[in-house]
């Protein structure tokens, strides 16, 4: 609602730059934005011989324009600012500031109303972000990962961000917050919506030789970095219908040689199903999601090696053309000794 | 026999014939003038030299000096060679035309073409960058760009062959060339090509043949031209080798290139060639005059600016705040297209294109054939008419208007179709008269003709002729039958010194062995021959008192500009001519005086019928009606007084002079309402005498006016800001028909000149058919404000998201493409349907636009589009939108400023209002289903949009929303188009639509219902207070 301003006075210089290049026509036009002169007819006249005149001596100069332009802006004669009167201006702003105040109040009351249907807990359709996208850590900005083992300012920008992410995953907050659930199955909770759920530990710890602990450079500084793999939170949904969701990773096109060998935690790279279904952030608080650490032992170095890491499981998609990161992510590794 | 019709026919009074000898000489200089004074006198200066030419009062001799060659042997074959390489050849130049890739290209860059060009290229150029930097969107851009180029090459492609089927003016000048001309070329005759003719060439020409180019008689025998369609004169003109006049074009010893030689044969000497001819001189006059811009092209103009102005203005001005809110310039540049392709309307001028060319589909239909479509408006924006009046006024036939016997004035039926004749018969004296008529008549139908009307007759003989013929036919008929029971004896045809036409008869009363003659011809000189009267069918003494009522019977039948005929009779006694007297009209042994005089009959070209109802229509519909004429000042004073172009009531000043008793002078000129301008006066007058008789006359006649004045009338018409509408159908009226804002021809008597310099032909000649043109003109323009308005209100909704996108840094809420959707798709056809709409009230009865003041786009059309509904529907729209977005998790308050990690491709898991995370194409997905939402928003709120534009006063009701079914048709289509796109296209990702929730489409639906009902208080205030604050404001 702020641009009406703006609006209305771009379309009168509009009509004005117009005016301006339309030569006589142009005189006119302005006289036509006040319907009280029209029975001026005879001054408008004479005004419209002084046009000929000019026009007989040829095209306007400059200077009749830019006078031109300042009498729109301000007509002193008439007190007319743009063509209207003070008055004018006013009565038309005071329209305007009702119309519009009158449309931002039937907005807002829809808006309202619209909210009020919507529940806090649930989205009323969750059709488009299923099924669930995967993403990686670390994330600088893109999809790969270059260092050089023997410059660590290469690679603690990595690190870092793994060890950022994984702060939530610290065993004590876990413990602290969150519970310990029976593997194997889904954590179910019913009761109300709106009572706050219980979310299932997922130690760093779990991730062993990726957890950042033992190692803190997570293997970069050797040439051995750990990837975590996330799959994207949906309430509700229970990956892989009652059978965890695995992760394997393949190199994506070219020498299969490149990637001999990749570790993955916890488990053999499953999801367990206790993480699931989420229940949203309003009363899933202390949810984390689970993790799969990727642990890229023996990569081809000093080469791109790219790998696809794809999500493996009933009613996970992966193979979408348009959406690349749909059940599968792929990243580009670049280890230099 | 050529003499009769001035000698004999004219009705002289006001001496007329001084009028007419030098109005044609001077005519050039006069154009030359007027037009000096306006500075404009580099076309004009060839005319200048127009009538320099003194070829007819040359001698024989004189003229084989001059162009050194022998009238016997003509030119030698290498002397005609050399003079050709010097002239050139004879044929007139086509103008220069623009090449037609020229006029493509032009079309290329009319109109909004610029804008969208520009916007293609920035296009091309976001993608450039973008490739560069390896965006997976870049061919995103690459499309637009390529689809924004489509929109421009197609809609120039329609406007070029819309430009194209209009035809040139030249055309029919050549055409009208003589292919071949049998020319002497050393003491030789031979054909050759009439291209080849030059200056000095002796030709002969026959009856039949074209004239092959200026030519001085040198030889003539029984010559006859027609020189209508050069100086509008309908009669055949005899042609001599005598030097009969001083000005070129009167004198009989020239025929001018291009007539026709009707009968007879004829030598004579070229003496001007190809463009030095007179008509290459009115064909350079024609095409010298710039085609006007039509009134609705300027409006367009005038809309475009507007539109690119805000265009313009609003992209520049988000450039700036984009660039200043830190955002990359390619994304800036990207908002831009995004601005630019938002705000231009890209379907309206074809749709304008549409609408107007649906108009003169059903113009046609009524008999106006338009061949400039803008031209289709112009009629209704017409102020004044200048009408040609022969032909398209009048019947274009010499008919029986006035009889005078018994001392009384009878009037005829002058209508079309006219089957019987309604004044007294009974009388004794017209059964005489009739006689008369019947008998002493040379014309005769064409036999085989017995089924077709009488009045379409075709006959042999002259006009007058005929229309005595079909007069009594009607009256009497089968006059061959009385004709042949009378017996004719003996005849005397007309000729220029007796000036009466004489025949003697057998009676078929078989016990009347008496001879009758008959005779007709100038009233006065009758009259002199008479002694007796015939009064109630006896014969009187002609005393004093007799001849002074006929006297003023002649006068008053003159004076309606009729043309008068006196007739009378004699039976001679049986002792004197008995059965074999052998009449002899050389020696006349039978008398021509003392005769009994019967009676007068009158004769004019009526006006059609329809014209009077006509005239009335114009000026009711605020348009000044002035009639031009090449006729006399009185003919033309009575026709206009009889169609109404002067009222009854009006005066001259001339008729004041004459009431009052005062010299002409002292006639306050105010006071007259009516003028009658004689193209002599007209000669002589400033630019500024002529405007003043244009502004302070209401009802105005020309007469005697030649092609060069009817082009300065139009002139001054225009000077006054008029859209002149200019009626004609000769060579001599396409200067002023193209000079014309509108030019009419007439689509049967109308030269081809005349039909290509016309924007409009009408085919009936009706000028009633104009009344129906000016209608649909102007509901064309109350209906185009409506499409206008309706197309500039959705450009709103499509900027509105851009300028939000920006500023409150949401996903975008609709495409480029989507957008292209719209104002291509859905929107054509309901736009469309507007031109259908009927008037809301009547407009036959409200002034003509002032072109410079009623625009088609005001002030109060574009607020109130924009900013008021414009506005509604966007608000409407924001609704689906946020809709959409909330029940898919993404609540509004997410959105704001989530712009940037919506659109990074890299970031594959943003989480929305309830933790779900997203991936890159889940959110484009969502986004398109946004768009989709949004279209459909706009869609349902174009349906409003599209019903209250139906009248712009009037409620809805009162209009009634079921007499235009077209917009029913249209809304249909608005509707299925949406469907289709929705839920049949939605699967093809490029167009980013996808199927759309059913609920959604009902999201905007109390905007549309909002839109109508403010629409209607709208109205209801501007008809409850008119002139009022309100309906300043909000009536467009």
């Amino acid at each position: 609602m702020i641009l009406i301003v703006p609006l209305l006075c771009v379309l009168h210089k509009a009509m004005e730059m117009n005016a301006t290049s339309g030569g006589t026509e142009g005189q006119r036009d302005i006289y036509h934005q006040k319907p009280e002169n029209k029975d001026e007819e005879g001054a408008q006249h004479s005004e419209d011989e002084q046009e000929k005149c000019k026009e007989k001596m040829g095209k306007k100069t400059l200077a009749d324009v830019i006078q031109e332009m300042k009498t729109f802006l301000w007509n002193s004669e008439k007190r007319e600012c743009m063509g209207r009167t003070a008055q004018s201006w006013g009565l038309i702003l005071l329209f305007y500031l009702i119309l519009y105040m009158f449309l931002a109040g039937m907005f807002s009351f829809c808006m309202y109303g619209l909210l009020l249907t919507l529940s806090p807990y649930t989205p009323t359709y969750r059709d488009r972000v299923s099924p669930p996208g995967v993403m990686i850590r670390p994330y600088l900005h893109g999809f790969t990962i270059a260092f050089n083992v023997s410059e660590p300012s290469t690679w603690t920008p990595y690190v870092n961000s793994m060890h950022h992410f994984l702060q939530a995953y610290d065993d004590n907050v876990q413990e602290e917050k969150n519970i310990e659930c029976p593997a194997g199955q889904y954590f179910v909770q019913d009761g109300a919506e709106s009572e706050e759920k219980k979310a299932c530990q997922f130690k760093r710890s779990q991730l062993q030789n990726c957890s950042g602990i033992e190692d803190p450079t997570f293997g970069y500084s050797t040439g051995q970095p750990c990837i975590l793999l996330k799959m994207n939170r949906i309430i509700g949904y229970r990956a892989g219908y009652g059978t965890p969701v695995s992760v394997n990773c393949a190199i994506q096109k070219g020498n299969e040689s490149a990637l001999k060998s990749v570790d993955f935690y916890p488990g053999n790279g499953t999801f367990d199903l206790m993480y699931y279904p989420y229940y949203g952030k309003l009363t899933h608080v202390n949810y984390t999601s689970p993790l799969v650490a990727l642990h890229f032992t023996d990569v081809k170095k000093n080469d791109f090696v790219p790998i696809q890491c794809r999500l493996n499981g009933e009613g996970i998609v992966n193979d979408v053309t348009n959406d690349r990161f749909l059940g599968r992510i792929t990243f580009t590794l670049s280890i230099g000794m | 026999m050529g003499k009769k019709r001035s000698d004999i026919y004219s009705v002289e009074i006001h001496g007329t014939q001084d009028l007419e000898k030098t109005d044609k000489e001077d005519e050039e200089e006069k154009y030359k003038n007027l037009k000096g004074n306006k500075k404009k006198s580099k076309k004009t200066d060839d005319l200048k030299k127009e009538l320099d030419l003194d070829d007819h009062k040359l001698s024989k001799e004189e003229l084989e000096e001059k162009y050194t060659t022998s009238i016997s042997k003509g030119l030698t074959s290498a002397r005609a060679a050399e003079i050709l390489a010097r002239d050139g050849p004879n044929a007139l130049t086509p103008p220069k035309s623009t090449p037609e890739i020229i006029k493509f290209l032009k079309q290329m860059v009319g109109g909004f073409s610029i804008l969208l060009w520009v916007g293609a290229l920035l296009c091309w150029i976001a993608f450039g960058i973008q490739i560069a930097q390896g965006v997976a969107s870049a061919f995103d851009n690459l499309y637009l760009g390529v689809v924004l180029a489509l929109v421009v090459i197609l809609t120039g492609i329609f406007a070029y062959y819309q430009e194209a089927k209009s035809t040139n003016i030249m055309a029919s000048f050549s055409k009208m060339i003589p292919q071949q001309a049998l020319v002497i070329r050393d003491g030789e005759k031979k054909e050759v090509p009439a291209e080849q003719l030059v200056v000095g060439d002796m030709v002969e020409i026959k009856g039949g043949d074209r004239i092959p180019a200026d030519i001085r008689l040198i030889f003539a025998q029984g010559c006859k031209v027609d020189n209508s369609s050069l100086t509008g004169e309908s009669e055949p003109q005899s042609r001599s080798c005598d030097f009969t006049h001083e000005n070129p074009l009167e004198t009989k010893n020239i025929a001018f290139y291009s007539t026709t030689c009707l009968e007879g044969t004829a030598t004579g000497m070229v003496i001007s060639t190809g463009d030095h001819t007179i008509i290459g001189r009115i064909a350079s006059l024609a095409s010298g005059v710039g085609n006007e811009k039509t009134p609705i092209a300027i409006e367009i103009e005038h809309f475009v600016h507007i539109v690119a102005g805000v265009a313009v203005s609003i992209g520049v001005l988000f450039f700036i705040i984009a660039v200043s809110m830190k955002y990359k310039v390619l994304d800036s540049i990207i908002f831009l297209i995004g601005i630019i392709v938002a705000n231009v309307p890209e379907g309206l001028l074809a749709t304008v294109t549409v609408s107007l060319s649906l108009t003169a589909k059903r113009m046609a239909k009524k008999n106006c054939l338009v061949k400039n479509l803008e031209a289709v408006e112009t009629l209704g924006s017409t102020s004044i008419i200048c009408s040609d009046k022969t032909g398209t006024l009048t019947q274009n036939r010499m008919t029986v208007a006035h009889l005078w016997f018994d001392d009384q004035i009878y009037s005829a039926d002058t209508s079309e179709e006219q089957t019987t004749q309604s004044f007294d018969q009974s009388s004794q004296s017209w059964a005489a008269l009739s006689k008369i008529v019947t008998l002493c008549n040379r014309a005769e139908f064409k036999p085989g003709q017995e089924n077709v009307p009488i009045m379409k007759r075709v006959v042999v003989g002259d006009a007058s002729e005929t229309a005595l013929l079909k007069f009594a036919e009607v009256i009497l008929g089968d006059v061959m039958g009385i004709r042949k029971r009378n017996r004719k004896l003996a005849e005397i045809p007309f000729n220029s010194t007796n000036k009466f036409q004489l025949s003697i008869h057998e009676t078929e009363d078989p016990n009347d062995k008496r001879f009758l003659l008959v005779m007709k011809g100038a009233p006065e000189r009758i009259l002199e021959r008479c002694s007796t009267i015939m009064i109630n069918g006896e014969e009187q003494p002609l005393d004093r008192e007799r001849a002074e009522a006929f006297q003023t019977a002649y006068m008053e039948l003159g004076g309606l500009g009729e043309r008068v005929l006196g007739f009378c009779h004699l039976y001679l006694p049986e002792d004197e001519f008995p059965d074999t007297y052998p009449f002899d009209t050389d020696s006349m042994n039978f008398p021509t005086s003392n005769l009994c005089f019967v009676g007068l009959l009158s004769m004019i070209d009526p006006p059609r019928s329809t014209v009077p109802d006509a005239v009335s229509k114009c000026r009711s519909a605020g348009i000044k009606v002035i009639m031009v004429t090449g006729d006399h000042p009185i003919t033309a004073k009575a026709i206009a007084k009889s169609v109404g172009i002067i009222s009854a009531t009006s005066e001259t000043v001339e008729d004041i002079a004459k009431r009052l008793n005062i010299p002409v002078e002292q006639v306050n000129k105010q006071d007259a309402r009516a003028a009658v301008i004689n193209g002599m006066e007209l000669k002589d007058m400033t630019t500024e005498q002529l405007d003043e008789i244009l502004i302070n006359h209401s009802e105005i006649v020309f007469a005697r006016t030649s092609p060069q004045q009817k082009l300065i009338i139009v002139e001054g018409c225009q000077r006054q800001d008029a859209v002149v509408a200019v009626t004609g159908d000769g060579v001599n009226d396409s200067p002023a028909l193209k000079k014309a804002d509108i030019g009419i021809a007439m689509g049967i008597a109308g030269s081809d000149a005349a039909k290509n310099a016309a924007d409009m032909i009408l085919l009936d000649d009706n000028f009633a058919s104009i009344v129906t043109g000016v209608e649909e003109g102007r509901l064309i323009f109350d209906n185009l404000k409506k499409t206008i308005a309706y197309t500039l209100t959705k450009n709103i909704a499509e900027l509105c998201p851009f300028l939000i996108y920006i500023i409150a840094s949401i996903p975008l809420p609709i495409g480029t493409i989507t957008i292209l959707f719209i104002d291509l798709g859905t929107d054509i056809i309901p736009s469309v349907a507007l031109a259908y709409e009927k008037a809301e009230s009547d407009i036959m009865n409200r002034r003509p636009r002032h072109k410079k003041k009623d625009r088609l786009v005001n002030e109060q059309l574009a607020v109130y589009s924009y900013l008021q509904i414009g506005i509604l529907q966007s608000v409407g729209a924001f609704l689906a939108y946020f809709t959409v977005y909330a029940e898919q998790g993404w609540l509004p308050n997410t959105l704001l400023g989530l712009r940037v990690n919506w659109e990074d491709d890299y970031y594959n898991d943003i989480e929305d209002s309830y933790g779900q995370e997203w991936t890159r194409y889940q959110r484009t997905y969502l986004q398109w289903s946004g768009y989709t939402a949004f279209f459909v928003s706009i869609t349902i709120q174009q349906v409003a949009d599209l019903i209250i534009r139906k009248t712009r006063r009037n409620s809805l009701f009162q209009q009634g929303l079921l007499r235009n079914k077209v917009i029913w048709l249209g809304i249909f289509s608005q509707i299925a188009i949406a469907l289709i796109l929705c839920y049949g296209l939605g699967s093809v990702t490029a167009l980013n639509f996808t199927p759309l929730r059913v609920q959604y489409w009902f999201v905007a639906m109390p905007y549309a219902i909002l839109i109508w009902v403010y629409d209607e208080i709208r109205k209801l205030f501007i008809r409850q207070y008119p002139g009022s604050w309100w309906d300043k404001n909000m009536y467009y």
